[in-house]
């Protein structure tokens, strides 16, 4: 493998960093979100809207840890990809995939398509309902993720491709727009 | 009653429990295990108000940012304050900086949750 291509396409594609890889430990991604602490702070990005992406980020790579970990046996290792990335007009755009299998599909996508079809207040409003009643709550968390990133980025879009019987592709791309109409 | 502190790490905020009557909590919160890291925590609440509450329990809740169990752990937190505040005084005051707008609509949140509670915004 060629590093300079791999360099190539982090300088074209505005990639802060990406993470690919086995082990998604909780000490990697408290040192990633630190990084990206620092890139928001160099850049003078508002501290609401980055907080927001450290939510965010938080969010989708504790999720790619959880379902990572639940299906890792003896042909599955856990593996996850996260990118951060960030456009020409300063925005930010975070994107996860980890395989996840054909139960997990059919937890997630009903919420997904939830939150889809909800503007901004409906997505607020199902948050707090669903924090309220503690119906989607596991012992990870309150089963509230999905919409805790609706809530904070400007758009939400996902995929899952087939690999193989039971294992899936799950993709996950958000934007944060860092300048705002007011 | 003892107190009970905790240090903070990258992931998880200062939390004192001062059995005079002063509870904090203080920086970022999202733990792996975020039921079981604050466990402790809900234990020393529940136990306080049980056997030696003070006159007035003062809570000061500066969270930076958080992820979404802790969300909903602070909502089971808030719940078990708002249990106890028709027997005994409590005082919440959700501290933010003026810049940090999610924060401030987190506690405007947890107001609208809580209308039997008492919790301030207080900005920096």
């Amino acid at each position: 493998m060629d590093i300079s291509q791999v360099q190539t396409m982090v300088d074209q594609d505005g990639i802060i960093f990406l993470s690919y890889g086995g082990y998604l430990s909780q000490s990697l991604i408290s040192s990633m979100t630190e990084a990206l602490e620092k890139e928001a702070e160099d850049n003078g990005v508002n501290m609401s809207i980055s907080n927001n992406i450290f939510t965010i980020f938080i969010e989708l790579s504790q999720n790619m840890m959880n379902y990572s970990k639940s299906l890792e046996d003896e042909t599955n290792k856990a593996q996850g990809l996260i990118l951060v990335s960030k456009d020409i007009d300063f925005n930010y755009h975070i994107h996860s995939q980890n395989i996840v299998s054909l139960s997990d599909k059919e937890k997630i996508e009903p919420k997904l398509s939830e939150i889809q079809s909800l503007d901004k207040d409906g997505i607020k409003k199902r948050y707090r309902e669903l924090r309220k009643s503690g119906q989607n709550t596991h012992g990870k968390g309150g089963g509230i993720g999905f919409y805790e990133i609706a809530k904070k980025c400007d758009s939400i879009e996902h995929d899952f491709k087939k690999i193989q019987e039971d294992r899936y592709y799950f993709h996950i791309k958000t934007t944060i727009l860092t300048k705002k109409e007011k | 009653m003892e107190n009970l502190k905790f240090e903070a790490t990258k992931y998880t905020p200062e939390i004192n429990l001062d059995a005079t009557g002063t509870i904090s909590l203080v920086g970022k919160s999202y733990p792996e295990n975020t039921f079981e890291f604050y466990a402790p925590v809900m234990e020393w609440m529940e136990k306080y108000f049980e056997t030696s509450p003070a006159d007035t329990t003062v809570v000061n809740m500066e969270i930076i940012y958080f992820n979404s169990s802790s969300s909903k752990l602070f909502f089971d937190f808030f719940d078990l304050l708002e249990e106890n505040s028709s027997d005994n005084k409590v005082e919440i005051n959700w501290i933010y900086d003026e810049e940090n707008e999610s924060a401030e609509e987190a506690g405007e949140d947890f107001i609208e949750d809580f209308e039997d509670l008492n919790i301030k915004l207080v900005t920096k």
